[in-house]
């Protein structure tokens, strides 16, 4: 460092620190020199303080008192004047706009915090309001800093977030209750129901007994299922009087595939996860879907949470995509303009949508809430906050294309041997072409090994160069790609964009952000990070390095981690220069054994049909025919699929934005966690997608104290309607408590225990008495509990919009049961350059699917179930809200959907209970709420449908509470 | 507890009686002690004390108190969809005019929205003095300016973005992400409304379509889906509003006896159960709309000269069709009105089709082409409707607002003769109960780009409108995914200046 610059450091360094953001350099040498009261502090001041205790200062005795006396007020969770924060070690030491550090451990002397609360500062003198500190307690302060700044936590209960909030300390493992209280008629106590009681007892309030039977299997089958059971196996269940009949009934529910189409529609409601972008423009995002079904998928087959977190945060590393949907699945504003301002602030709100995803739906936590500001009620500082969306920096939103699935590339395989055979038979009507540079002439040397896709290397005599360029000749077939070119000198890689070599290509493939040309020297190998060029057969590419280098060694491939075999360029030349028209070649194919691996030749070999028999000519045209016809599948088949899940790319330096506006940025933040537990930093420069891997760890990971219990209360709120914990996405200290605190630590043990199992958890709740009681309400027990949260009954409540429309459809028989894929449309769709939704009028089988498989769109509601609350993925929505509104009644009572339906279901009754009113009405009670009509209603019943017909009374039940009420 | 069936002639007696006996109303508040005294509600944000309505499900759309004595009972807002120029219509600058032609000083080279800007533009159409307090406004909306006396301009509005959608959602919601909950929605949420028999909530969207962002102008949010503003203008009725064309008016009524029959029994098991209570509320008030929606939606009782002040009766032009189409919307908003609805949201404007600017505000191309057909239908109608509102003493307790997602450059874009977006500056007006009339407050700078003094963000707006409904922006709240949430967000003030 030049020593001009050196000392002004110095100076600088002495100011405080943000005093005058953005001053110009010879203004702040002259403030330095010349305005003595705002000047640096001298050496006469720094003397003259207190001097530091001569004793161990404890910081709970000592310091802590201070700091809530006098600071933080001003400087604690309500209110953070100046930036500055005292609360928490990590932003105490830090400090606020003007003074950073303010704490400097080891150095109370050099420590902007002493040099305040003693007055040295003379427009800062600190604490701004009441009594200044005593030279004392200024002592105590600065022997507390000399001594290391202990931050400890024990004991500190009052303001310390994590000893003093529940959700934030390690999950205890309650042992279950048992004893007296436990529920009648149960054979085996399910701790759950031990932890119920208890809480019952405390509140005087008792249990109910077990519902019947048939309000069981309907309540299970809404609840776990999202459709009513058929009369048939009400009556198998209910006849069935074997031992654990239930549970047997619990395991095969859990086995069912709509399990996993009910359950994931939850979990996509807490990712706000929606098929459009949302915004004026609102346009399609066509390969989304994928992302849904990976999530009924994943709750079909019970993939351990722990895993589903992991993927969906980096399941590009995982082997699992198309779970990276996750990141990209809200809203995205894609109307962009050459305005910088505009395009920071949405950049900003894509970024903070995926950390604000991920807090909710992991963790339980607002982190959105400190994008302006540390955290009003949390541990979470604004500076974490930018720490964690360094972590999400290199996503951005986009479809990517994810490798061939295993059965496409066995066809693949087939295919390329039918095709080699048809070149085979065609060999002999091939004309040769005599291609430049040909080999064969060449006088014979030792040739070194062929290419392979992995990794090559070429050694050659060092050469100063500026430049490198390497030329494609031949290739295996379509557009080379080449995932890494490295170049060392002096065992350096001077390729690398790190090291500020700058890359140009002939051109790169359109489309595909994993193939951009960036990826040649970007450090990173694999497919994933590859370039691809954009002509078939051919094409360069160039390095420049910053400096000339002395370079000795290149080492390429195609895809370093062996899973692509294609596209590798066969025939190439490398060549390096100083100046870019001198170049030498220093490598290249010829001197090396031909390539014996799968080669298509492209262009292909010219065949000649002229000089043929004619019947051999004929034969020879049909199978150019064939070939030409297999090489067009072969195309389609190899073409990669895409899915809405992201594109990845290192990303620069991330910065903390002071008051969240991105045009106000601060200091640059390392990718990180929070500070609660067991946080990490990470290195600036760390690969994005290990950045991802890291977090992923951190959340799955089983000491995590949020983890489990957000998860397990998740559960529980779609089991019961209500959590244990009533703010679902907030475990936070604004957040609502566990109402039985112990069970929550308990199912949480057990979800880790059982190896992340939600099945297994959902086994255990459903065959407890707990869920099993009766729904039916006590006037006493009302008074107490009228919204039932301590379960002295199991609380009945609506169906959500897509239950009802699917147990409609079931109901009447007219459930398309096609599973997976695109979407259906519930809108006609006008496609302009902004996107119009229009509620559809007439059904098709095609819309008979469930729900979740409906197109979702954002903004557009469907014309019918959009107003029983169903949420349109802007925001995530960790619970529904249960309205009760006239629009719901008209859509239910006179859209063409349910009319329709209604001829349907009064269609089925017909053909399954003849003609006869009084079985038909049985028929439809059976159907519909899963019982016989008692003798007052079949009569009433069969006087309504023989005077307005079976439709009408099918209109008329399909609107009934009894219908749409979990019992 | 079993409560005697009713008897199957007089269900609705019937129903009230059990509604009477199970208490509704009783069992939230329970609820909410029990849970309070728990501490199993979520904390409310510091400072000012929470005030969140006591939704009672079985009547959501009842009358609740405001915080304090309101000035207005209920807003119009009349919303022109794709940024209305404020230097074409209200905010007069001699400065633009003189120095038309010339570069901006100090902005040659600013980039907007579609990029770079050319030389200051005055506007085409002539600024003259209206009304006794000479207020200049442009040729483009003479009849609105000859009620410049009446209004109550902020000159000085300032928004967050610039781009339709979000800015759209900022101007309705406060926030320029989709999904919050729109103004309407916290005013019935707050409010309730007087008349039961029609929704408390209505969004008029422009004949030509719906506003660019659509529904979430009207959204709930995450507020119940009760508050959400029930879409329907003057041609296009509610969606599945009427009995079914395939059902005859007997046979509809029976069914709908019947169901109820099915429900009460249903709720004769589950005492005390307000949920399947307000259920069945719920058909009830539906039933009434059937009946009072399509009455008040109905014109064909309006008299020839209301007509005509509107401009309802005009044709054969496509500006006077579409003006016709707009003013029978202003008539239908001032029905509403009338009948108490407690919030109306009146759209002038539609989403992008046909291109730029050819169906809504959005001015980039050629404004003198696109806002000879959008000046004139904006202008009489909505004149109309403030005379009408006037002339019926409903201004006394209606407050009307004016207003647009955000302005406009008083530069002309690079290469074209329209004007590009600019939230940095721009106008609204506010009419009626609790606001002062033919007044003017804040300013733009000289050319009309940026506001300058008594600057008034979307919040303050939002804050003030509130503020004249009685509720205080800061204690208003509900609470969603982890956080007392309140219209405003953490910002706004009320814009004390311009209230009566």
């Amino acid at each position: 460092m030049p020593a001009a610059i050196q000392s002004f450091a110095v100076l600088s360094a002495a100011l405080p620190r943000a005093r005058l953001p953005g001053a110009p350099l010879f203004l702040l040498l002259l403030m330095a020199f010349h305005s003595a009261p705002a000047g640096p502090i001298t050496a006469k001041e720094i003397a003259a303080l207190p001097a530091p205790a001569k004793r161990t200062v404890d910081f709970t005795k000592d310091i802590l008192p201070i700091l809530d006396k006098s600071c933080l007020s001003c400087h604690g969770p309500e209110m953070q004047k100046g930036g500055y924060r005292l609360d928490f070690k990590a932003d105490a030491l830090k400090g606020g706009e003007n003074f950073a550090p303010a704490i400097k451990p080891g150095d109370s002397a050099g420590s902007p915090l002493i040099h305040l609360v003693a007055g040295l500062e003379p427009d800062s003198k600190m604490p701004a309001k009441g009594d200044p500190l005593t030279p004392e307690q200024v002592g105590v302060l600065r022997a507390w800093i000399d001594q290391g700044a202990v931050w400890s936590q024990a004991g500190r209960s009052a303001t310390d977030p994590i000893q003093s909030h529940w959700a934030f300390r390690s999950m205890g493992r309650p042992s279950s209750v048992s004893g007296n209280g436990l529920m009648k008629n149960e054979a085996v106590p399910n701790p759950i129901d031990g932890f119920i009681c208890a809480k019952l007892r405390e509140n005087k309030l008792t249990a109910a007994r077990e519902a019947d039977r048939v309000t069981l299997i309907r309540r299970l089958y809404f609840v776990m299922l999202g459709m009513p059971p058929t009369p048939q196996e009400v009556a198998v269940f209910v006849a069935d009087k074997k031992p654990k009949a239930f549970e047997r009934l619990v395991d095969a529910v859990l086995d069912d595939p709509r399990y996993g189409e009910r359950w994931g529609r939850h979990w996509l409601d807490v990712v706000r996860f929606a098929e459009s972008n949302g915004f004026e423009t609102n346009r399609e995002r066509p390969n989304a879907w994928k992302f849904r079904d990976y999530v009924i998928d994943a709750f079909n087959h019970d993939k351990p949470y722990n895993q589903f977190i992991r993927e969906q945060i980096a399941g590009d590393a995982l082997g699992m995509d198309v779970a990276t949907g996750f990141l990209v699945g809200g809203p995205v504003d894609i109307v962009k303009s050459p305005d910088p301002a505009l395009t920071a602030q949405q950049r900003a709100d894509e970024l903070d949508d995926m950390v604000g995803t991920t807090g909710t739906a992991f963790l339980g936590l607002t982190l959105g809430c400190a994008r302006c500001h540390s955290h009003k009620f949390d541990p979470i500082s604004h500076g974490e906050y930018y720490s964690m969306t360094a972590i999400f920096a290199g996503v951005q939103h986009g479809e990517r294309a994810t490798p061939l699935p295993a059965e496409r590339a066995d066809e693949l395989a087939k295919l390329d041997r039918h095709i080699k055979g048809l070149e085979q038979k065609l060999a002999r009507f091939s004309v040769k072409q005599t291609g430049a540079g040909s080999a064969t002439n060449a006088p014979r040397k030792a040739l070194r090994p062929p290419v392979n896709f992995a990794r090559n290397e070429e050694v050659f005599p060092s050469v100063q160069a500026k430049f490198v360029r390497f030329t494609v000749l031949a290739t295996t077939g379509a557009e080379p790609c080449i995932d890494e070119l490295e170049v060392w000198a002096s065992g350096r890689n001077v390729a690398l964009a790190a090291n500020g070599t700058k890359a140009t290509a002939s051109g790169t493939i359109d489309g595909f952000d994993i193939h951009k040309l960036e990826h040649i020297n970007d450090g990173r190998t694999g497919n994933e990070h590859s370039w691809i060029s954009s002509e078939s057969g051919g094409g360069w590419v160039q390095l420049e390095f910053a400096k000339p280098e002395r370079i000795e060694r290149i080492v390429w491939g195609r895809d370093r981690e062996g899973v692509f075999k294609d596209r590798l360029a066969t025939g190439y030349r490398i060549e390096a220069a100083s100046r870019t028209n001198v170049w030498r070649t220093v490598a290249g194919s010829e001197d090396r054994e031909a390539f014996k691996g799968r080669i298509e030749h492209l262009p292909g070999p010219v065949y000649d049909f002229a000089d043929a028999p004619l019947v051999e000519a004929a034969e020879g045209r049909n199978w150019l025919r064939e070939l030409d016809q297999a090489r067009e599948r072969r195309r389609g088949l190899a073409k990669l699929p895409m899915v809405y899940a992201g594109t990845f790319s290192q990303p620069g330096p991330t910065y903390r934005f002071h008051r969240g506006d991105p045009l106000q940025k601060r200091e640059v933040v390392q990718p990180g966690t929070l500070a609660i537990f067991h946080p990490f930093t990470l290195a600036t420069n760390l690969p994005e997608q290990e950045r991802r891997l890291r977090l992923a760890d951190w959340i799955a990971g089983a000491e995590n104290p949020l983890t489990a219990r957000v998860m397990v209360n998740r559960v529980w709120q779609y089991h019961f309607g209500v959590g244990l914990v009533g703010t679902p996405n907030d475990f936070g200290k604004n957040g609502a408590k566990p109402t039985h605190p112990e069970l929550l630590d308990w199912l949480a043990g057990q979800l880790v225990d059982q190896g992340w199992s939600i099945k297994k958890l959902q086994r255990r709740i459903l065959t407890s008495a707990t869920w099993r009681q009766s729904s039916a309400p006590r006037p006493e027990a009302l008074k107490i509990d009228s919204g039932s949260r301590l379960l002295w009954r199991f609380p009945p409540r609506r169906l959500e919009a897509e239950a009802i429309r699917d147990s409609i459809l079931g109901v009447s028989g007219n459930l398309n049961r096609a599973a997976g894929g695109p979407g259906f449309f519930l809108h006609e769709v006008d496609r302009e350059n902004v996107y119009h939704y229009r509620p559809k009028e007439q059904f098709t089988p095609a819309e008979s699917r469930r729900m979740v498989y409906a197109f979702k769109v954002r903004m557009e509601q469907d014309g019918i179930f959009g107003a029983f609350d169903c949420p349109d993925g802007s925001l995530v929505t960790p619970k529904r809200s249960m309205s009760t509104t006239p629009l719901q009644a008209l859509n239910l009572f006179n859209s063409r959907f349910v009319l329709q339906q209604s001829e349907i279901f009064a269609g089925r009754l017909r053909k399954e209970a003849g003609s006869v009113a009084e079985a038909q009405v049985n028929q439809a009670w059976l159907l519909a709420f899963n019982r016989l009509p008692d003798r007052r209603e079949l009569k009433e019943a069969v006087a309504f449908s023989k005077a307005e017909g079976l439709p009408a009374l099918c209109r008329a039940v399909l609107n009934a509470n009894e219908f749409l009420f979990i019992p | 507890m079993n409560l005697p069936l009713p008897s199957f002639n007089s269900p609705l007696l019937n129903r009230r009686r059990f509604l009477a006996d199970t208490g509704i109303g009783l069992g939230a508040i329970a609820l909410t002690h029990l849970l309070s005294r728990q501490g199993l509600l979520a904390a409310g944000v510091s400072g000012k004390e929470s005030i969140r309505p006591l939704i009672d499900p079985g009547h959501p759309y009842a009358p609740r108190p405001p915080h304090f004595t309101p000035r207005a009972k209920n807003v119009l807002v009349i919303f022109c969809s794709g940024a209305c120029s404020q230097l074409d219509t209200f905010d007069y600058k001699p400065e633009l005019i003189r120095r038309h032609g010339q570069a901006m000083p100090g902005k040659e080279h600013l980039i907007t929205f579609q990029g770079e800007q050319g030389a200051l533009m005055k506007s085409p159409w002539e600024f003259r003095p209206r009304g006794k307090s000479g207020k200049m406004i442009s040729d483009l909306v003479p009849h609105l300016g000859a009620l410049a006396d009446d209004l109550c301009f902020i000159h000085s509005m300032q928004g967050k973005t610039n781009t339709h959608g979000p800015g759209e959602n900022f101007m309705s919601t406060c926030n320029s992400l989709d999904g919050f909950p729109s103004l309407g929605a916290w005013a019935t949420y707050a409010l309730g409304t007087d008349d039961q028999s029609l929704p408390a909530y209505v969004a008029i969207p422009d004949p030509r379509g719906k506003p660019q962002n659509s529904v979430n102008n009207w959204g709930p949010g995450f507020l119940p889906a009760s508050f959400q503003g029930t879409e329907f203008n003057a041609t296009n009725p509610i969606r599945n509003l009427a009995r079914p064309a395939s059902v005859l008016a007997g046979s509809d009524a029976a069914t709908r006896k019947f169901l109820q029959r099915l429900n009460e029994q249903h709720a004769g098991r589950f005492p005390g159960d307000t949920e399947l209570a307000a259920r069945i509320a719920s058909y009830e008030l539906a039933a009434r709309m059937q009946l009072s929606v399509p009455e008040v939606a109905d014109l064909s009782s309006e008299p020839e000269h209301i007509l005509r002040l509107y401009g309802a009766d005009e044709g054969g032009s496509k500006v006077n069709e579409t003006r016709a189409a707009y003013a029978r919307n202003c008539i239908l908003a001032r029905r509403l009105v009338e009948k108490g609805v407690r919030f109306v949201q009146l759209f002038n404007g539609a989403y992008q089709t046909g291109g730029e600017g050819v169906s809504n505000w959005d001015g980039h191309k050629d404004i003198f082409k696109q806002y000879s057909l959008h000046g004139p239908v904006l202008d009489k109608p909505t004149a109309g409707l403030l005379l009408d509102l006037k002339q019926r003493g409903l201004l006394d307790s209606t407050l009307v607002v004016w207003c647009t997602e955000f302005g406009r450059m008083p530069t002309f874009q690079k290469g074209a003769q329209g004007r590009d977006h600019n939230p940095a500056g721009f106008t609204c007006w506010l009419a009626g109960a609790g606001v002062k009339k033919g007044f003017s407050h804040g300013t733009t700078d000289e050319f009309g780009y940026k506001a300058l003094e008594n600057i008034v963000t979307v919040y303050d707006l939002h804050a003030t409108i509130l503020h004249l409904l009685g509720l205080d922006h800061e204690r208003l709240t509900y609470y969603h995914n982890g956080l007392e949430r309140r219209l405003t967000d953490v910002h706004g003030q009320v814009v004390k200046g311009i209230l009566t």
